[in-house]
C-alpha cells in the first residue's frame, strides 16, 4: 500500500543527491541543475502532503498544491537570473568554474 | 497496482538524479535532468495530481531544461571535461549521506506522519483554480510580479556592454 | 470654554513659524507671537465670561466634591495600557477649566502679552530677536498648558517645557559666560526637584492606577489610599513645587536666572513659571490637605524661604536680584499661606504678586535700557530722568509692601490672616518679621535708586519709547484695580474667596487688628528705611559695623552656594567618577568594545583559512544544519 512516508523517502533521497550535486561539482551551471533537484524534492513533498491529508489538521486541501506553483514559478524565476549571471561571469573570465569566482574573498 | 508504478517511477527518477550529479559529459547531465524532472511529473500523477504534472513538464521540462541548454551553448568551451569534481567531493558525499539519515530518521519519528490517511485525494483543477485565485490571489499577483523583475533582471544582467565589451 | 486646547496649539504653531522663518522677517518676529497670544486673550476672555454666566448649565460641568468648585472637563481618549478590555487603563488627554487654572491662565496670558508688547522695544536690536519670540511663544504654549492639564502626565510634560523656556531664555545672552553658566545651574537645580514629581507621579500611576487629577482625589478622599503614601506622594510633588518655585533650599537658580534678557526675569521668573510650583501644590492641594505633617512641611519651607530671601534682599545691591530674592520671598510666603489652609489667599497673592512683580521688573528693564546699570549704589537720583518709571516702579514696589488699596495688600492681608488664624505664634510673629522685611526692602529699591542725590552722570541715558511704557502702565492700572476683587468680583457670587476656594467659600472679611496691625509694621518698616537711607543716621552706620559679621553672612547668601560647591566637588563629582569608571570599564570596555573585539581577533585568525569557493561555504552551512537537525532529533527521541 501506498503511504506518506515513501514520498518522503523519496524526497529526502532527491534532495541528498541534489546536495551532493552543489556540494561536488565544479561547473556553475551543474550547480543549477543540482539545485533544480532539490526544488523537486521539495515539490514532492509538498505534493504527497496535500494529497495525503484531505485538508484535515494545519493545511487545508490545496495549500501543498499553491506552493508547488509558487515554487515553480520562483524557480524559473532563479534560474533565468542564474543563468543571466553565468553569462556575465563568463564573458568576464571565460569560465564557469566556480574555483574562479573568488573575487569575494579579502 | 500504484505502489508498482511509484517504485519504477521513483526508481528512474533517482537513477537519473544520480546521473545528473555524476555524469562527465555536461550535456549528458542536462538530458538525465530532463528525464529527472519528467519523472517527477510522473510522481504527481501518481499523487493524482495531473494540473501540476502538466505544469511540471511545460515549466521544468519546457522551459528550464532549454533555458539551461542554450546557456551552455552560449558558454561552451573545451574547459568542461576538465571541471569536475572539486577537491571536497568526499567530505559532499557524507555530508549528503548524513543529510539523507538525519531527514529520513525524523521522518519516521514523526508523529504526524503516520497518522495521516492511506488514501490519495485527487486535485481537481477546478477547486485548484478557485482556491488560486480567491485565497491566494494576492500572493499570486505578487509571482507574477516576481517574474517581471526577475525577467527585467536578466535581461539588463545579461545583455551586452554598449561599447562591445 | 471648549476651545481653550486652541490657547496653547496657535502659540505653539507661532512659535514653529516664527522659528522658521524668523530670520527672513527679523524685524517684525513679534508679529506671529503677538498675533497668538491676542487670540489666546480673546478666547480666554470668551471662555471666561461663559464659565461666569453659564457653568452651572453647561454640559460638562459640574462641582467637584473633594474642591466645592465647579470644574469642566473636556478630554479625548490618548492611549491605552495594558491589554484592551482586559485589564486595561484608559488614559485620557483633556483640559480642566476651573477656577484655578483660570485665575493662572489668565495671569500667564495677560503678563505674557504685556511682556511682549515691551520686548519689541526692549529687544529690538537685539541679533536673535526672532529667535527670543519664538521661545516666549513656546513658553506661553507650554504655561497654558501646564494651567489647563488635567492629568498629571501632561501636567509633567508641561512642566518640563516650561522648564526648557526658562533654560533657552535665560542662556539667551549665551555669549556671556554667566548667562551659560546660570542656564545651566537653573535646568540642573529644577530637576532635581523634577525628578522627585516625576517618582511622584508615578507612584500615583501605581497607587490610583490613573494619571487622572479628579481620580487621584476621588480616591484620597474616599480614604483608599494609605497615609504614609498620601505623605510620600505629595511631599515628592512638593519637591517638584520647591525646585520650580525656588523655594529653600532650590531656590539657588532663582537670582542667577537674572542672567536673562529683563521681560524674560518679568515674565518667566517673576510671574509665571516659578509661580508654577505654588500652582502645583494648589492643584493637588486635596492631596496636601489630607497630611497634617506634609501641610506643616509646605508651611516651614515657605517660612524659611521667605524670611531668609527677605534678608538677602535688604542687602542685595543688584536691583534685579533683589528683586529676584523678593520673588522667592514672595513665593515663600505663598507656600506659607497654603500650608496654613490659605488656598484663596495663596492664589489671591499669587496673582496679586504676578502682576506687581511683572511691573518691577519691567520698571528695572527700563533703567537697565536706559543706563545700562543695575547696581543700585551706582544710581540715585532717577527719578529726574526716569519720571515715569519711577511712578511706575512705586505702585509695584508699593503694592507689594501692602499698602492698602494696592492689590498687594488685599492678599497679603489674607495670607495673614489664615496664618494667624491656622498656625501657633511663632508663625505669626514670623510672618509679621517677614511684613517688616518685605516693606523694608521695597522702601530699600524706591529710595536708593530713585530719589537721593545722583551719583552719576546720566546725560547719556537713552530715551524710553512709547511701546515700553505702555504696557506698564496697563500693569500699573491692574495693580491698582486688581486687589478688589478680593471684595466684589463681577459674575462670582460675590467676591474671589467665592470664585475660588478650597471645601467651602468664604467672603473675604478684613480683620481690623490684624490690617492695622501689619499696616503699623510697614509704616515703621518705611521709616527705618527713610531713616537709614534718606537721613543716614550715624547709629545705623555704626550697628552696621558691629553687626558686621551676620551682614557678611547675609551678603554672601548663607554661603548656600559656597556649599553646594563643595558638596559638588567633594560628593558628587567623585560618585560622578565612579559611576564614569564603571560605565568606562565595565559598560564600555568589557559589554560593549569585548564582544566586538572578540569578533574581530576571531574575525582576523579565520580571515586567512577562507578560500572565497562557494562550495566550502555550503558544506560548513549543511554541516551546521545537521548538527541542528541531529540535536533537534536527540531532543525529541530523549
Amino acid at each position: 500500500m501506498l503511504e506518506l512516508i515513501h514520498f518522503n523517502i523519496l524526497s529526502v533521497l532527491l534532495f541528498s543527491v541534489g546536495l551532493y550535486g552543489v556540494l561536488a561539482r565544479k561547473s556553475a551551471i551543474l550547480i543549477i541543475m543540482a539545485i533544480e533537484l532539490m526544488l523537486n524534492a521539495v515539490n514532492i513533498n509538498f505534493i504527497a502532503a496535500a494529497a495525503f491529508n484531505h485538508g484535515n489538521g494545519l493545511f487545508t486541501n490545496f495549500d501543498g498544491h499553491i506552493l508547488t506553483i509558487f515554487i515553480i514559478t520562483i524557480a524559473a524565476a532563479e534560474v533565468g537570473l542564474a543563468l543571466a549571471l553565468i553569462l556575465r561571469i563568463f564573458r568576464n573570465k571565460a569560465t564557469v568554474n566556480v574555483d574562479s569566482f573568488d573575487i569575494m574573498k579579502l | 497496482m500504484h505502489l508498482i508504478l511509484f517504485s519504477i517511477i521513483s526508481t528512474v527518477l533517482l537513477v537519473c538524479a544520480v546521473g545528473v550529479v555524476i555524469s562527465r559529459n555536461i550535456v549528458h547531465s542536462a538530458l538525465f535532468l530532463l528525464f529527472a524532472l519528467i519523472s517527477v511529473a510522473g510522481i504527481y500523477l501518481v499523487l493524482l495530481t495531473e494540473f501540476l504534472a502538466i505544469v511540471q513538464l511545460l515549466i521544468y521540462g519546457g522551459a528550464i531544461v532549454i533555458v539551461i541548454l542554450f546557456a551552455l551553448m552560449l558558454t561552451r568551451n573545451e574547459e568542461y571535461p576538465r571541471i569536475q569534481n572539486n577537491k571536497l567531493w568526499p567530505i559532499a558525499g557524507v555530508l549528503a549521506v548524513l543529510v539523507c539519515i538525519t531527514m529520513s530518521v525524523s521522518y519516521f519519528q514523526s508523529g504526524a506522519i503516520q497518522n495521516v490517511p492511506n488514501t490519495i485525494a485527487p486535485a481537481g483543477v477546478k477547486s485548484l483554480g478557485s482556491s488560486l485565485f480567491t485565497t491566494w490571489a494576492i500572493p499570486f499577483e505578487l509571482a507574477s510580479l516576481v517574474l517581471l523583475v526577475a525577467l527585467i533582471g536578466a535581461i539588463v544582467i545579461a545583455r551586452s556592454d554598449k561599447d562591445g565589451n | 470654554m471648549q476651545y481653550f486646547w486652541l490657547i496653547p496649539v496657535i502659540s505653539f504653531i507661532a512659535f514653529i513659524i516664527t522659528s522658521l522663518i524668523g530670520n527672513k522677517i527679523l524685524k517684525q518676529a513679534w508679529i506671529f507671537p503677538m498675533l497668538a497670544i491676542v487670540l489666546g486673550l480673546g478666547i480666554y476672555c470668551f471662555g471666561l465670561t461663559e464659565y461666569l454666566q453659564s457653568r452651572f448649565d453647561l454640559e460638562h460641568c459640574f462641582r467637584s466634591s473633594v474642591t466645592g468648585m465647579v470644574g469642566c472637563n473636556y478630554s479625548v481618549e490618548w492611549f491605552t495600557a495594558g491589554v484592551r478590555g482586559a485589564d486595561s487603563v484608559n488614559s485620557f488627554l483633556g483640559f480642566t477649566v476651573d477656577p484655578l487654572s483660570l485665575s493662572v491662565a489668565g495671569l500667564a496670558i495677560f503678563v505674557a502679552l504685556m511682556v511682549q508688547i515691551y520686548s519689541i522695544g526692549y529687544m529690538k536690536d537685539d541679533p536673535r530677536f526672532a529667535w527670543y519670540y519664538s521661545v516666549q511663544a513656546l513658553f506661553i504654549s507650554s504655561m497654558i498648558l501646564l494651567a489647563l492639564s488635567d492629568n498629571f502626565l501632561l501636567l509633567y510634560v508641561a512642566w518640563e517645557l516650561v522648564g526648557l523656556c526658562s533654560y533657552l531664555l535665560i542662556g539667551f545672552w549665551y555669549e556671556k559666560p554667566e548667562a551659560k553658566e546660570a542656564a545651566k545651574k537653573a535646568f540642573t537645580v529644577t530637576r532635581l526637584g523634577d525628578v522627585g514629581l516625576l517618582i511622584g507621579i508615578l507612584l500615583i500611576w501605581i497607587e490610583v492606577g490613573s494619571f487622572n487629577m479628579s481620580d487621584l482625589f476621588t480616591q484620597v478622599g474616599s480614604g483608599e489610599i494609605a497615609s504614609w503614601t498620601i505623605f510620600s506622594i505629595s511631599g515628592l510633588l512638593f519637591l517638584g513645587a520647591m525646585g520650580k518655585s525656588a523655594q529653600f533650599p532650590f531656590h539657588v537658580w532663582l537670582p542667577d536666572a537674572m542672567e536673562g534678557p529683563t521681560p524674560v526675569s518679568a515674565l518667566i521668573h517673576a510671574a509665571t513659571m516659578v509661580a508654577a510650583g505654588v500652582y502645583l501644590v494648589a492643584r493637588a492641594y486635596p492631596l496636601f490637605v489630607q497630611s497634617e505633617a506634609m501641610m506643616i512641611i509646605v508651611s516651614c519651607v515657605g517660612l524659611i524661604t521667605a524670611i531668609g530671601a527677605a534678608l538677602i534682599c535688604c542687602v542685595s545691591v543688584d536691583l534685579k536680584r533683589a528683586l529676584a530674592y523678593s520673588t522667592i520671598s514672595h513665593l515663600g510666603l505663598m507656600m506659607l499661606s497654603l500650608g496654613a489652609f490659605g488656598y484663596t489667599a495663596a492664589i489671591l497673592h499669587l496673582l496679586a504678586h504676578g502682576f506687581s512683580k511683572a511691573l518691577l521688573f519691567l520698571g528695572s528693564g527700563n533703567i537697565m535700557h536706559s543706563i545700562d546699570d543695575l547696581n543700585i549704589n551706582r544710581m540715585g537720583g532717577l527719578k529726574s530722568v526716569l519720571p515715569a518709571t519711577t511712578i511706575l516702579f512705586c505702585i509695584g514696589a508699593l503694592s507689594l509692601a501692602g499698602i492698602p488699596l494696592l492689590s498687594g495688600f488685599w492678599s497679603k492681608d489674607e495670607v495673614i490672616v489664615s496664618i494667624v488664624h491656622n498656625r501657633n505664634i511663632v508663625f505669626a510673629i514670623s510672618s509679621m518679621v517677614l511684613v517688616f522685611l518685605s516693606g523694608f526692602y521695597m522702601i530699600r529699591l524706591i529710595i536708593v535708586p530713585f530719589f537721593g542725590s545722583p551719583n552719576r552722570d546720566y546725560s547719556h541715558a537713552h530715551k524710553l519709547p512709547f511701546v515700553m511704557l505702555a504696557p506698564m502702565g496697563v500693569l500699573a492700572v491692574v495693580v491698582v484695580l486688581f486687589g478688589w476683587i478680593a471684595l466684589y468680583m463681577p459674575g462670582a457670587p460675590a467676591s474671589f474667596g467665592t470664585f475660588l476656594f478650597y471645601s467651602h467659600p468664604k467672603n473675604f472679611h478684613l480683620e481690623p487688628d490684624i490690617a492695622i496691625i501689619t499696616l503699623v509694621i510697614t509704616l515703621l518698616s518705611f521709616g527705618f528705611g527713610y531713616l537709614i537711607y534718606v537721613k543716614r543716621f550715624s547709629i545705623f552706620q555704626n550697628m552696621r559695623i558691629k553687626a558686621r559679621l551676620i551682614i557678611e553672612i547675609v551678603e554672601n547668601k548663607y554661603y548656600i552656594d559656597e556649599l553646594y560647591q563643595i558638596l559638588v566637588d567633594k560628593l558628587v563629582l567623585p560618585a560622578a567618577g565612579l559611576v564614569a569608571l564603571f560605565d568606562r570599564i565595565l559598560v564600555n570596555d568589557v559589554g560593549i568594545n569585548g564582544p566586538g573585539y572578540v569578533t574581530r581577533t576571531v574575525g582576523s585568525i579565520i580571515r586567512h583559512h577562507i578560500t572565497g569557493r562557494i562550495y566550502v561555504y555550503l558544506a560548513l552551512m549543511t554541516t551546521g544544519m545537521i548538527v541542528l537537525g541531529i540535536i533537534w532529533l536527540g531532543i525529541v527521541i530523549l
